[in-house]
């Protein structure tokens, strides 16, 4: 069998089973086309949040219907409780001036 | 089918009439019970306790030793008495006895596999027992069945240190074998094989993974049925293979470096 | 172009479990990689044909090399679902060694037992 029937058949079954024919064996990068997408994989490693208390209340809000969250209540009081002692977080600084002076003052 | 195993079926039968029947029998007598002295309908439960245990050891024993002296015109019929006719006169089911059997099975004609079902579990009792209900299944489905193959198990182990890394002179082993067994179905019907598949789902069994590979045959002429189908499936196909690959009528006259500095990768370079 | 990494933030927290700063951070770089995944690749397999001009080549090394780190593949570290340890993490379960251990030891593992051989 001659080189250019053998060529001919390569292209053929190329052509058949969508591969990509290269007789000079350049290099094509096709290996990359190739790979398959890590990305989902890598995606789902840590377990996803599906429901939260919020969405619970979210939804039974419009019925009427009061929910408590005691572990916010608690979280609120101490926060209100520190501010009271003046022990609260410091008004967050918008500008560099106000950056600025804040440091000078120290 | 059943004709030549009866002696047996009955004495299996008989094993398990304890467990099996009092419940069923149960309901009528409560009905009954005022109607005899009170002091039987003072201890109602322990009454019926104790003549099914005898019953299970001696099944002959017409009259209990407890109340001899009750009028025999009123009296209610004893436990004992009631399940000794229930041995002699009555029998379960012929489907209920057979769970008492080693699983029935039909013959295969052809020998043809279908189905591959693979069933996983970490204990030997759980995928034992699923396995003889997906081969009762089978059977009532009047599929073909080989199996239980007992697989060989994957075994996975783990050696990691008991505490910090100074002792890693102590370190501890854990394992988990995987324990498989290969239920086949041979030369049955494609949708007798589906409808098996989806009982065994239905009623899966806990801490029991299953697998199914299906082989599907067609007759000899399946490349005509194949091209009969071509015009269907690229009719379907085409509005998503036009979406596929470069066109040769490219109507987006860039070159690539347009491509590139494109608005499209330009937002993603701003990430 | 800018580099922050708060760019990477989701506007809500969507993990559960244990949440570390560690795991908030390697959950964001994984988002990132898995959205721009496509993009890497086509850029890749510019670089790597040979058939392609070599302006282009160069052009698409320069802003594959320009795309934030986050959203390299390389940047994502397997963490301890339940500790936020990065050390010894047992694939099969996301845990880290010693959380497998207790883990394994108090039955949370089906399947799972001491061994001995």
């Amino acid at each position: 069998m001659s080189q250019t029937r053998l060529l001919d058949l390569v292209k053929t079954q190329c052509r058949i089973f969508s591969l990509n024919f290269n007789p000079q064996r350049l290099r094509l990068g096709n290996k990359v086309l190739r790979q398959r997408l890590r990305g989902p994989a890598l995606a789902s490693w840590y377990p996803k949040q599906v429901v939260s208390f919020q969405d619970l209340q979210n939804t039974y809000k419009p019925l009427g219907l009061t929910t408590f969250d005691e572990a916010e209540d608690d979280r609120e009081e101490a926060i209100q409780i520190a501010k009271l002692r003046g022990k609260g977080r410091p008004k967050k600084k918008r500008t560099a001036a106000e950056s600025r002076s804040a440091k000078k003052k120290k | 089918m059943f004709a030549h195993q009866t002696r047996s079926l009955l004495g299996a039968g008989r094993n398990f009439r304890v467990s099996v029947p009092i419940r069923s029998l149960s309901t009528p007598t409560q009905p009954t019970a005022p109607a005899t002295t009170p002091e039987t309908v003072s201890q109602p439960t322990p009454t019926p306790v104790a003549p099914v245990a005898e019953a299970a050891s001696t099944p002959e024993t017409p009259k209990t030793p407890e109340v001899p002296e009750q009028p025999l015109e009123t009296r209610v019929k004893e436990w004992s008495e009631r399940l000794g006719a229930l041995g002699s006169e009555t029998r379960l089911p012929r489907s209920v006895q057979a769970i008492y059997m080693r699983p029935l099975r039909r013959k295969a004609e052809y020998g043809l596999p279908v189905c591959d079902l693979q069933l996983r579990s970490y204990s030997v009792e759980n995928v034992e027992f699923f396995a003889d209900f997906a081969i009762r299944a089978a059977y009532y489905l009047n599929l073909p069945v080989s199996g239980p193959v007992p697989l060989p198990r994957i075994v996975e182990r783990w050696t990691v240190p008991r505490s910090n890394f100074v002792h890693k002179k102590s370190q501890e082993n854990f394992e988990r074998i995987t324990l498989r067994r290969l239920v086949q179905i041979k030369d049955g019907n494609p949708k007798a094989v589906q409808a098996w598949l989806a009982f065994l789902r239905k009623h899966a069994f806990y801490g029991v993974g299953m697998k199914a590979n299906v082989w599907e045959h067609d007759s000899l002429d399946v490349g005509k049925s194949m091209d009969e189908s071509v015009a269907e499936i690229e009719k379907s196909l085409a509005p998503k293979l036009a979406q596929f690959g470069q066109r040769k009528d490219n109507s987006l006259g860039q070159s690539i470096f347009d491509t590139l500095d494109s608005d499209r990768f330009a937002e993603r370079k701003n990430l | 172009m800018s580099k922050v990494a708060s760019l990477f933030h989701p506007k809500r927290l969507n993990l559960s479990g244990f949440t570390n700063i560690r795991v908030i951070r390697d959950n964001n770089k994984r988002m990132a990689v898995e959205q721009n995944e496509p993009e890497r690749q086509a850029l890749r397999y510019m670089i790597r044909n040979t058939s392609l001009p070599g302006r282009v080549r160069a052009q698409a090394q320069l802003q594959l090399s320009q795309m934030h780190a986050y959203t390299r593949p390389t940047q994502v570290k397997n963490r301890c679902v339940a500790s936020g340890h990065a050390r010894s993490v047992i694939r099969d379960f996301r845990l880290n060694r010693y959380q497998f251990r207790m883990q394994a030891l108090a039955g949370h593992l089906p399947g799972v037992k001491k061994a001995s051989w």
